[in-house]
């Protein structure tokens, strides 16, 4: 749990005003947002497609700026973004995640095939903990719960792969060839999730 | 049970065996309140949306079937949620019930720190409360709590203690739901769900004092009160707030002389149960260690104490008989009685007709303002009016700063039926986030705004032909014509007088007048003042009339040496009037300067004589609100040191100067006042219990165009 450090109240910062919230999204992200926003009733609705645009345009994860563009962008308070942004663990808030996110699952299945031991080695061979990011910046290793793959146990998800069932020995193959790729993985999953939103011929277009 | 007759509308419901008919859809923990009764809530707030999220209100639910028997439900369910149906059968008292209860608040407590001996809810918390009478003793749950930020500052004033949260929400939805800035949200989930700002940024809402009051439990606590004192050792009496003309009902606790907060206390009239934090966190200078206690007068340039008579002595010699060459200026929270009482000094005894309580840059006469251009009231519409308005033009400064209850009524308008709302302003406002059209003008081009609004909403209807053509020149954009497609029919305006401090007030009020008249709104016409009793000011005729001097005159007339003393009342020019060298040279240059006030100001530095006078929590008064509803308040506290109400100041230098029959009470001077204008007759003291009286409002003389403003 993220902890807060007190400080002095009257040195507390303001939230930034919406006219001088400084807007990034690309002409691609904003044509991709205009299409989307036509899929809802109102732009309420749109947060959570909104967020995964954000989440591309500003590097695989949603810093404060991005928060406040996408509040900006649909007229909703700041709070009520980056409350939706911190209750969905897809979204990731406030600091930035490797080019690839390892997300190893560790529930019953995955757990009796040897989840843990495939953990280890992830952790060894990073030299990292779960929710830690190598200092190079490439790997985030991740535990989550139940990945809906149980045929496949042990599994892992890499960012927009699952890779399974995988065993120990192929572990620093994975490692390597995710290294050599020069593409952000969470980048590519962000994207892949925006054009999932758009119908066909919106992604035509928009292209 | 015979069945009741069936009224349209309602439905019959059975609580605990009795059987009674409650409007349809009505929440089943507010029908229960009907028989007396009372379910335990933490999360449901009467004036907020339900939401279930705490499950406190758990009742037992059946329906009865036409065969006479019930089929209960296989679980229990929320009874802030539950809306009343026909047949409906409501449990609140079984064992399953009590054990139910009992089960959530084992569960809402598994995190709770159990701190109240240190809380400052602790006496008066609504956890504390239902645990005490619902809850288990003791709890099951032998793991380590959460530990979080104790002491964590939200802002200036709210401080929250996360651990003490038990996530209902109502702070977050009093952010979405009613003040509309929406700066809480729900951060993370599951036991790390925090209420916060944004970024932990400010939070800097004009209503944030409000969840401190609402939350159920000690999680938010205001920053001034934290570790003060209990609730039981406070002394809290009910008064109405004065840092603005809106006249709030608060509760007012007091300890030990020393006031130690402002809660907000039920008037559906006026303030629903909000306040504003400039009200909540403004009463402050009621504590200040330096407020004037003893009479001061000035000798070889120091103020030295000295006693009433000597005092008295300096002011008649001075302002007896001064004619033309005397002057009072008056400040806003001054009472109605005391405004009276000091007029007729003026005009009886110093025979001058030199007052006046306005500090406003546009300062119109008597023929100049609204009633005397266009023969309407300023003010049209009460408070509660405006929660069922369905379209409003908001003009001016942010309308939340001005007039926070009509804010908060007119949000609701929106919120609850969709209200149309056009707002002008040469600065963003809070009504800006729901208003339909919003037309952003730049510094000092209030007017034109106004002006080609105007022109646009003429163009979509009939009459009217002269304003039309008056407003040729005034060609309205896009903007003005979408904005215009609000105020078709009948619209509602409202502006405040704080407009007068731009240098194009005059005309913008003017104007909206006119459009006003020109479409048949006149009725609806609203421009309310600002100061706490400026209404009650106006109405007593506290201001130079006819013949008289008005504020910018007067301190002309200082400078210039035409008056030669000038009375003080309550009132800083200093902080008030915005030419501060002015300001100094007049109060330089005046011969003798009588400031009487509560609270140490910049203008004593230049008295002659001080006098010191009572807060309104020191004396009896009455005030007059935004919706000329007069309410009395009483006298908390013994005023400080020599202290005295300000009616009987008065009183008493009217007697040094002609013998006469003394007045005892406030009272006798309100039976004055009615005397006098008619009007004030709902106002008589003993009609004032309760939420006060009501004086008429839209007394209007026959409306008229004004077009020279278009020139
Ligand atoms: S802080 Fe208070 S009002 Fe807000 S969610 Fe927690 S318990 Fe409820
Ligand atoms: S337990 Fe791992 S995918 Fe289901
Ligand atoms: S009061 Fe009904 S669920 Fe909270």
């Amino acid at each position: 749990m993220e902890t807060i450090h007190l400080e002095n109240s009257r040195g507390r910062p303001k939230a930034p005003n919406p006219e001088q919230v400084e807007l990034k999204f690309s002409d691609q992200a904003v044509q991709e947002l205009e299409a989307l926003l036509t899929h809802y009733p109102d732009k309420k609705s749109a947060i959570l497609p909104t967020l995964w645009i954000a989440q591309r345009e500003y590097g695989g994860y949603l810093p404060p700026e991005a928060i406040a563009e996408v509040a900006v962008r649909l007229q909703r308070s700041y709070a009520e973004i980056e409350g939706v942004a911190t209750f969905y663990t897809m979204y990731h808030v406030g600091h930035p995640v490797g080019r690839h996110l390892i997300e190893v699952c560790t529930c019953l299945t995955c757990q009796v095939c040897g989840a843990y031991r495939i953990a280890e080695r992830l952790k060894a061979k990073l030299g990292i903990d779960f929710g830690e990011t190598t200092e190079d910046g490439v790997f985030t290793l991740e535990e989550v719960e139940c990945l809906d793959a149980c045929d496949r146990a042990p599994v892992l998800q890499v960012s927009d792969a699952y890779i399974g069932p995988v065993d120990e020995a192929e572990i620093d193959a994975l490692i390597e060839k995710l290294r050599s790729d020069p593409g952000s993985g969470t980048i590519r999953l962000a994207d892949e999730i925006v054009k999932a939103q758009l119908h066909a011929n919106e992604q035509r277009d928009i292209r | 049970m015979a069945s009741l007759a069936q009224e349209p509308g309602l439905v019959t419901i059975t609580i605990d065996g009795t059987e009674l008919q409650v409007p349809k859809g009505e929440l089943v923990v507010e029908s229960v309140k009907r028989l007396g009764r009372e379910i335990p809530i933490f999360c449901y707030h009467p004036r907020m949306k339900p939401v279930g999220m705490c499950r406190m209100c758990l009742v037992e639910v059946g329906m009865k079937q036409p065969d006479g028997t019930v089929r209960m439900m296989p679980k229990p369910q929320a009874g802030c949620t539950l809306p009343a149906s026909d047949n409906l059968v409501v449990i609140t008292d079984s064992e399953s019930v009590i054990a139910d209860r009992r089960g959530v608040l084992e569960f809402l407590l598994i995190n709770h720190p159990l701190d109240c001996p240190i809380c400052d809810r602790g006496g008066e918390c609504p956890l504390q409360n239902n645990t005490l009478f619902y809850g288990p003793s003791t709890t099951r749950y032998v793991e380590v709590k959460r530990h979080l930020p104790k002491a964590f500052p939200l802002s200036r004033h709210v401080t929250l203690d996360l651990e003490r949260c038990i996530q209902c929400g109502r702070c977050v939805r009093f952010t979405e739901e009613i003040s509309g800035d929406a700066q809480l949200a729900f951060l993370f989930r599951g036991a790390a769900m925090t209420p916060r700002t944004f970024e932990l940024t400010d939070l800097d809402s004009k209503f944030s004092g409000n969840v401190i009051e609402i939350c159920p439990v000690g999680a938010l606590t205001s920053s001034d009160y934290r570790f003060r004192a209990r609730p039981w050792d406070l002394e809290t009496r009910p008064s109405t707030c004065l840092e603005c003309a809106n006249g709030c009902s608060v509760w007012f606790d007091h300890r030990g002389g020393k006031m130690v907060r402002i809660n907000g206390r039920v008037n559906d009239a006026v303030n629903e149960e909000w306040t504003c934090d400039k009200g909540k966190f403004g009463h402050g200078y009621l504590n200040a260690p330096d407020r004037p206690a003893k009479p001061l007068i000035r000798k070889e340039d120091v103020l030295a104490a000295a006693d009433w008579s000597t005092a008295y002595q300096q002011i008649v010699a001075h302002f007896e008989d001064g004619r033309t060459a005397v002057a009072g200026l008056v400040g806003a929270k001054v009472s109605n009685e005391d405004l009276f009482q000091f007029k007729r000094m003026f005009h009886r005894h110093f025979h001058s007709p030199n007052l006046d309580h306005r500090w406003t840059r546009i300062l119109p006469s008597q023929t100049e303002g609204v009633r005397g251009l266009h023969g309407i009231d300023e003010v049209h519409t009460r408070i509660a009016e405006w929660e069922s308005v369905n379209a409003a033009l908001v003009v001016g400064n942010d309308l939340a700063s001005d007039q926070p209850m009509v804010y908060l009524r007119l949000r609701k308008a929106w919120q609850r039926h969709g209200a149309k709302v056009v707002v002008i302003s040469e600065r963003p406002t809070y009504a800006d986030h729901f208003a339909s059209a919003v037309i952003r003008c730049e510094e000092g081009k209030l007017f034109e705004a106004v002006a080609r609004l105007s022109a646009a909403v003429l163009q979509n209807r009939e009459g009217a032909d002269a304003l039309r053509a008056a407003l040729k020149p005034f060609a309205p954009d896009a903007k003005d014509r979408a904005a215009a497609e609000a105020l078709k029919g009948e619209f509602f305006t409202v502006c405040s007088e704080s407009v007068y401090a731009k240098p194009d007030g005059g005309k913008t009020v003017s104007a909206l007048a006119n459009l006003a008249v020109g479409t048949d709104n006149a009725q609806r016409f609203n421009l309310y003042p600002v100061g706490a009793n400026d209404m009650g000011a106006a109405l007593l005729g506290v201001h130079p009339g006819g013949q008289g001097m008005n504020t910018r005159e007067i301190l002309e007339g200082c400078i210039q040496g035409r008056i030669k003393s000038l009375w003080l009342l309550e009132c800083d020019p200093f902080a008030l009037w915005h030419d501060h060298q002015q300001v100094q040279d007049a109060l330089e240059n005046v011969e003798f300067l009588v400031v009487q006030t509560s609270a140490p100001n910049q203008a004593m530095q230049y008295a002659s004589v001080v006098l010191p006078c009572c807060a309104h929590v020191e004396a009896d008064g009455t005030y007059t609100n935004i919706e000329r509803r007069v309410q009395k308040i009483e006298a908390i506290w013994r005023p400080k040191g020599d202290a005295k109400p300000s009616w009987k100041l008065f009183t008493e230098l009217m007697l040094r100067m002609n013998p006469s029959r003394p007045i005892f009470e406030p009272s006798e001077l309100m039976e004055m006042i009615i005397a006098e204008d008619e009007s004030f007759a709902p106002a008589a003291y003993h009609n004032l219990e309760g939420n006060g009286a009501c004086l008429p409002l839209g007394v209007d003389a026959g409306a008229q165009l004004f077009m020279e403003i278009y020139q």
